[in-house]
């Protein structure tokens, strides 16, 4: 770090007392309209906050893009001196309008530039192309080209999400490092349960267990195959202590579905 | 025989003539396709094997919950059809091909109704139930539908299925190339829509042959030099690139004719004119004349042999 100075203790020391001031206050009132009042307390990153401001931003489209190989593009970069030093952002939030016009499913992917630029160390791999127009920055961000998918006009010009996903997922496979899963790089938004859980009013505990393995089956399936579910042993609290009755949940103990 | 030389020449004569004239009434079948409608061309080299599009297929048309989740990929271990609860389905084949990594490269091939240029279900559906839209879809009306399924023994891809669950509405069930959203809400196909690698482009027909030829054009070695759905039988809504041969992704090799060209030609010659039916009854009608002259000949000069077997009958009986 830079810069330890009475900022930053500042910041944590906030941090902390919103913790502290939150955590009681959540406990009493768990109904979300009294929960309202803490949550201005809840503490975010500043540089998350400009990286989500950052993320709503929608820049004008570029309609031509100087077309050159690899090598040249490199060394284009290397002339100009650009590195992976250049850089103003530690990390992104990829969280554009024009992605989550359609899709909702998963959280914005935080992807870290800084990282990647200093793995890879080679901004041409992504910054694969350069606007035709010369008084544009060298490395333009995704979404000055990439938007809307199915361009009339650029038929062969992949969308914002196809981009981020084939370039990330394509770059993970052949380097064989990062994640190729959905889970690996998005949050998953789960739907809100409320509208889904059909249960009576006073529901029976294997109601309710039965309940979530209408959806979760798997996940009850894999359940009888761990720990939680397979462990007995000798119980030394059984009648007259004689330590020969098999406890465990999948044989005689209470709370097994 | 009862056919003498003089009754021979009479009927080839006869034959002759309406064959000549059948020539010359039946006219080149047509094609009636839409001129310029929308389709989709799937890139198997960039589909990933998500089922992302399973999942919107499935609530974009409001199908039947899944028994098992979108998100369980093991699915893909066994080929599946679409049917009557799923209009489309992700399947994985291997090539044998392997990577860096020692692992089996697999290809990801979606299947659903191609919507044809000139479909066999329309040219078969006797009920008019299913047209060929302005847009490309294939459009199923199952007010009009009478349940006869002439369309699943038709369709060249196997594709449309059959609610043999439901006893009193079933239904046939195919992709509908979402046609009120893209006709009316103006939005993309879910599929399309939610494809997170654009495996599934969607455009006008005619731009989309344009922008595969160039994906070959600018990368030979990713794919094979053909666009499955460009010809095959007559062209298709639904186009596929790939970069293994169609044969081996269950993609079979299929004319370039339109399957309705062959079957619509035969019925419309032989019905022009109503030609065929008055032949028909004319040949039985002589038929009758010839037997008839034929069994008074026998009566008159009886063998024993007929007349043994008529007897065995008539016991039987």
């Amino acid at each position: 770090m830079t810069r330890t100075g009475p900022g930053v203790i500042l910041t944590i020391t906030a941090a902390l007392a919103g913790i502290l001031f939150s955590t009681p206050a959540l406990a009493a009132n768990p109904s979300p309209a009294e929960t309202a009042a803490p949550e201005k307390v809840v503490w975010t990153a500043p540089d998350q906050e400009e990286a989500e401001k950052r993320a709503e931003e929608v820049v004008p489209f570029v309609e031509a893009v100087m077309d050159e190989c690899r090598l040249c593009r490199q060394q284009r970069l290397r002339d100009v001196g650009l590195s992976v030093k250049d850089q103003s952002e530690s990390y992104f939030l990829l969280n554009s309008p024009i992605i989550r016009k359609t899709e909702d499913h998963y959280g914005p992917v935080r992807f870290m530039h800084a990282k990647h630029a200093g793995v890879t160390k080679d901004c041409a791999l992504c910054h694969h192309y350069r606007p035709l127009d010369e008084t544009a920055s060298e490395t333009t961000r995704c979404s000055a080209c990439h938007q809307e998918p199915f361009n009339k006009d650029h038929p062969e010009r992949l969308g914002l999400k196809a981009a981020y996903h084939q370039q990330c997922m394509g770059c993970h496979q052949e380097m064989d490092k990062g994640p190729i899963d959905c889970a690996g790089c998005h949050r998953k938004n789960v739907p809100d349960h409320k509208d889904l859980i059909q249960l009576a009013a006073n529901p029976e505990p294997f109601e309710v267990t039965s309940e979530c393995l209408r959806c979760h089956k798997p996940a009850g399936e894999d359940m009888l195959k761990s720990a939680h579910w397979l462990w007995k042993g000798p119980s030394p609290y059984t009648l007259h202590h004689r330590k020969e009755v098999e406890l465990g949940k999948a044989t005689i103990a209470t709370n097994n579905f | 025989m009862g056919l003498n030389r003089r009754d021979f020449f009479k009927y080839m004569a006869v034959a002759g003539a309406t064959v000549a004239g059948s020539e010359r009434s039946a006219h080149a079948w047509q094609s009636r396709a839409p001129s310029d409608p929308y389709g989709c061309l799937v890139d198997l080299t960039r589909c990933i094997g998500c089922r992302k599009c399973e999942e919107a297929c499935n609530r974009v048309n409001a199908l039947p919950a899944p028994d098992r989740s979108f998100e369980d990929l093991t699915l893909l271990d066994k080929k599946r059809r679409p049917d009557e609860r799923a209009y489309t389905v992700v399947n994985r084949y291997v090539s044998g091909e392997i990577d860096k990594r020692d692992q089996l490269v697999p290809t990801f091939v979606k299947l659903q109704c191609m919507h044809c240029q000139d479909p066999a279900c329309v040219s078969a559906c006797i009920a008019v139930a299913l047209t060929k839209k302005e847009n490309g879809a294939v459009h199923y009306d199952v007010t009009k539908c009478i349940g006869c399924r002439y369309c699943m023994v038709a369709c060249p891809f196997e594709i449309p299925a059959y609610e043999y669950h439901d006893p009193i509405t079933p239904r046939v069930m195919k992709c509908t190339f979402c046609y009120e959203r893209v006709e009316s809400e103006k939005k993309l196909p879910g599929c399309a829509e939610i494809c997170p690698v654009e495996a599934i482009t969607f455009g006008r027909r005619k731009d989309l042959i344009k922008v595969a030829r160039q994906r070959i054009k600018k990368n030979p070695g990713r794919y094979i030099d053909h666009v499955y759905g460009e010809k095959e039988v007559g062209g298709t809504s639904w186009m596929y690139l790939s970069g293994v041969p169609f044969e081996k992704l269950g993609l079979n090799a299929l004319p370039e004719k339109p399957m309705p060209q062959l079957a619509e030609t035969i019925q419309h010659s032989l019905f022009s004119y109503l030609w065929s039916p008055i032949v028909l009854f004319g040949m039985l009608g002589g038929v009758m004349w010839a037997s008839k002259d034929k069994s008074d000949r026998a009566g008159n000069g009886g063998r024993s042999g007929n007349g043994k077997e008529g007897d065995y009958k008539g016991r039987m009986l």
